[in-house]
């Protein structure tokens, strides 16, 4: 018979590396056009780091998303950055561009600030232009502004800058300290389907409600939760690198080593929890490998509710939840 | 005949009709698609407002790389190819632990198309990792798992590069492996990396007094949770490519995720100056925590220095499993003290990581794992222990999450345990224990912009958690 099971898991997780220095540095150059270029030695993997890194970008100096564009991940030409990884691009490369944004801008707020008529502090870089504090009427483009800085003064509207998470070090006997700069929280909730003759598991809905601080892009962090659910399934139900009794393993394929498809998924419904760090470019955090942490339990708790069986080794393949099951029976 | 039907037939008489009109018959299309790209690709796509929106933040706007992956214009490594180009291969281990006599390579390299081979001993610093440098780039005196590389080849084709791996001979002296976690914790183990302990990493996480409170406390509950070995499985594998100039400078493509720390490890390797080496992180089609250290970069550039040729490598699928790194699996013992209103006064945790043949980023994995192993709750008493240990399995090494998948489910259920021995809602034991703004950590770090009970809450609601009937 199906039975229906539902199940929660919360979680936090930290931004960026344990305790260890993991700097960012950028470059940011605006064109005389009011297009900017930016310089970061981080990588796309596939999350759309660039995209929200030029979102940052182009909210600092007042442009659109399409006004920036990224260069990266080459040593050539780009500088440091410790990678991706550790969930750290939004919020550490992300505070190094910002940075460096803000270094450009002043340029340009110091070019624009004699031509306005105005001292510096009484300008803003917005709907690409430079601004008078309350004055929107009294205004310059920022290609024009670009130019002026360029040609005229000599002084190119360019700013570097480099940012890294400020931790305390660990007592190395009781390991108390500040290991990371800020953590993010989540909860998801599994509902699910188990079969309770063959102990088959499919995942109806999956809920997951997840802080990244300001979410820069919405739609890049939905997918992130997405795809970090989609692992969190195989993770609980399916994948396991297996091993004969001479160290060999026995599935190093996708014919029998199971990864979730499309079929496999689960509805997910995503929400985001209203939050702002000021400690993080325009309030954010990241997001990245928190949206796989809490699946697995999340699920399991399901399982258990639905046919009274606590998975406690993962994954909770079908044989094993049947032989869980068949436990239970002979226990009853 | 329904609507979507309909506008199915529509389209396909568009393109039928767009089709005709620009190969008129018997006639030759003027302008020339070249053979081997039938594609040609849309170069005037209007872009989507939400990239052209000033206020950028907070705009869910489309990506760049989006729009090439979708008309298949990206360029990965694999889809990179320089001129006198040619391709290697990696030998790996037939034995899981054993001495390696002798690696004869001459009859590989007497094949037809076979540029060069290159084992361990030519590699001028032969060992690498994030934490400890214990991995060899190709193993020279021990394998210690069936991963590790022990010869390549370069050759005119990847097929030629595969048959010339046949042609590899090697010794080796097998030695008594050992592959349970449990059992290279103890005392009898064989010592993978010598020494006195196949342990190389250990962490502790101390607050308050567990003892103490597991005295005084109304309900203990103890449990054990295991997880897993699994694979990132990305979409592309691991690949590089090497181009070694004639300033003695190279150029490696590579689908590293950290070019700036990729380079310091490869300079390592290869004894050269930072200055010596260009790293270009290609396009990453997926990492989750795979590609975040060197593999084949420095054989690519060794190999490319010997043939004055760009070499390109890219991993199989069992290549992927077998050689690069994967996920910890975890032996979990939970015990924690609750009061009969559910609150938590006691947690004790021992973890013990399967730490696979070599260190990689199993330090960074166990700490983070040891920080958040007693969940976002108010624990006043908390002693957290952990190992790695050394066996003779795959490496294993950063996955998204770094330990944390592993301690949620443990301490996620054994919260759904406590909550029904003492009647609570899952709901209700979470809220009642969870961290708000101004909580300390484990590490006595005070948290701030903390809503775990908000996210409980809002996932609740829109979950339908009260109303829910099964």
């Amino acid at each position: 018979m199906i039975k229906r099971g539902r199940g929660m898991a919360c979680m936090w997780y930290p931004i960026g590396f344990t305790v260890m220095a993991n700097p960012s540095g950028a470059t940011v150059q605006v064109s005389t056009d009011g297009t900017a270029t930016v310089m970061t030695g981080t990588v796309e993997t596939g999350q759309g780091a660039l995209t929200v890194l030029a979102q940052i970008v182009a909210e600092a100096l007042g442009v659109s998303t399409d006004d920036v564009h990224i260069v990266s991940g080459d040593t050539d030409t780009t500088p440091t950055d410790y990678g991706a990884i550790a969930s750290r691009t939004t919020y550490v490369t992300g505070n190094a561009v910002k940075l460096a944004a803000e270094k450009a801008r002043q340029v340009l707020f110091e070019g624009a600030a004699p031509l306005l008529g105005v001292p510096v502090d009484q300008l803003k870089a917005v709907d690409r232009r430079i601004q008078v504090l309350g004055f929107p009427s009294k205004s310059l483009g920022i290609g024009e502004v670009a130019t002026h800085c360029e040609s005229v003064a000599g002084t190119p509207a360019m700013g570097s800058a480099t940012y890294n998470p400020p931790t305390v070090p660990m007592d190395p006997e009781t390991g108390q300290g500040k290991p990371f700069s800020t953590y993010v929280y989540a909860t998801q909730i599994a509902e699910v389907e188990v079969d309770d003759e063959t102990g088959e598991v499919e995942v109806k809905r999956m809920v997951a409600v997840h802080d990244c601080g300001t979410p820069i892009n919405p739609m890049l962090v939905e997918g992130q939760i997405q795809g970090g659910i989609s692992m969190g399934v195989g993770f609980a139900l399916e994948e396991e690198i297996l091993f004969d009794d001479e160290g060999r393993q026995i599935n190093p394929n996708l014919t029998n080593y199971i990864i979730p498809t499309s079929l496999d998924m689960p509805e997910i419904e995503v929400e985001l929890v209203k939050n702002f760090d000021p400690t993080g470019p325009f309030g954010a955090k990241g997001v990245g490998e928190p949206t796989a942490v809490p699946t697995a339990a999340a699920i399991c708790n399901a399982i258990y509710d639905a046919v009274g069986v606590r998975i406690t080794t993962l994954p909770a393949t079908a044989e094993r939840v049947y032989d869980a099951l068949q436990e239970l029976k002979k226990a009853s | 005949m329904n609507t979507r039907m309909k506008n199915l037939k529509k389209a396909d008489k568009e393109v039928i009709t767009a089709k005709e009109t620009s190969t008129p018959t018997g006639k030759k299309d003027s302008r020339k698609i070249p053979t081997d790209n039938p594609v040609t690709y849309p170069t005037d796509f209007p872009q989507h407002e939400s990239r052209l929106n000033t206020n950028a933040v907070g705009q869910r706007a489309t990506r760049p790389d989006g729009r090439l992956h979708g008309l298949g214009q990206t360029q990965y490594i694999d889809d990179l190819s320089f001129t006198h180009m040619i391709h290697a291969k990696i030998l790996r281990s037939e034995h899981s632990y054993a001495k390696i006599i002798s690696v004869d390579t001459s009859e590989a390299e007497a094949m037809p198309g076979v540029f060069a081979t290159l084992t361990g001993k030519e590699i001028p610093l032969n060992s690498f990792g994030p934490t400890l440098q214990d991995q060899p780039v190709l193993a020279d005196t021990i394998v210690r798992h069936r991963g590790d590389g022990v010869a390549a080849v370069a050759a005119i084709s990847e097929q030629v590069a595969a048959d010339a791996l046949a042609k590899i001979k090697v010794k080796y002296e097998p030695m008594t492996p050992v592959y349970d976690v449990v059992e290279a914790f103890g005392d009898k183990s064989p010592r993978i990396h010598g020494g006195d302990t196949n342990v190389y990493a250990h962490k502790v996480i101390k607050k308050g007094d567990v003892e103490k409170a597991f005295k005084e406390c109304d309900h203990i509950f103890e449990e054990q949770f295991k997880t897993q070995m699994v694979e990132h499985v990305p979409i592309e594998p691991h690949a590089s490519i090497a181009s070694w100039d004639a300033n003695g400078r190279v150029s490696i493509w590579s689908s590293l995720g950290r070019v700036t720390l990729g380079r310091q490890d490869i300079a390592r390797t290869l004894g050269l100056s930072q200055a010596k080496i260009r790293l270009i992180g290609t396009p990453v089609g997926g990492n989750f925590g795979g590609k975040n250290e060197i593999t084949n970069e420095p054989i690519l550039a060794l190999l490319s220095r010997k043939t004055g040729r760009p070499v390109k490598a890219v991993y199989t699928r069992a290549d992927e499993f077998v050689s690069s790194t994967i996920r910890h699996p975890f032996i979990m013992d939970y015990k924690t003290g609750v009061m009969n209103d559910g609150t938590i006064v006691a947690r004790k945790v021992n973890l013990l990581l399967d730490g696979g043949a070599y260190c990689s980023w199993t330090s960074t994995t166990m700490g983070k794992g040891s920080i958040l192993a007693a969940g976002p709750y108010n624990i006043p008493n908390i002693h957290v222990e952990a190992h790695a240990v050394y066996t003779n399995k795959t490496v294993t090494g950063a996955m998204r999450g770094f330990g944390a998948p592993q301690v949620c489910f443990a301490y996620e259920s054994q919260m759904d345990t406590i909550a029904e021995k003492l009647g609570m809602d899952s709901l209700e034991i979470r809220l009642k224990n969870a961290f708000s703004n101004g909580s300390a950590s484990p590490t006595s770090q005070k948290l701030e912009t903390v809503v775990v009970k908000e996210s409980l809450k809002q996932a609740s609601e829109r979950f339908g958690w009260q109303e829910w009937k099964a």
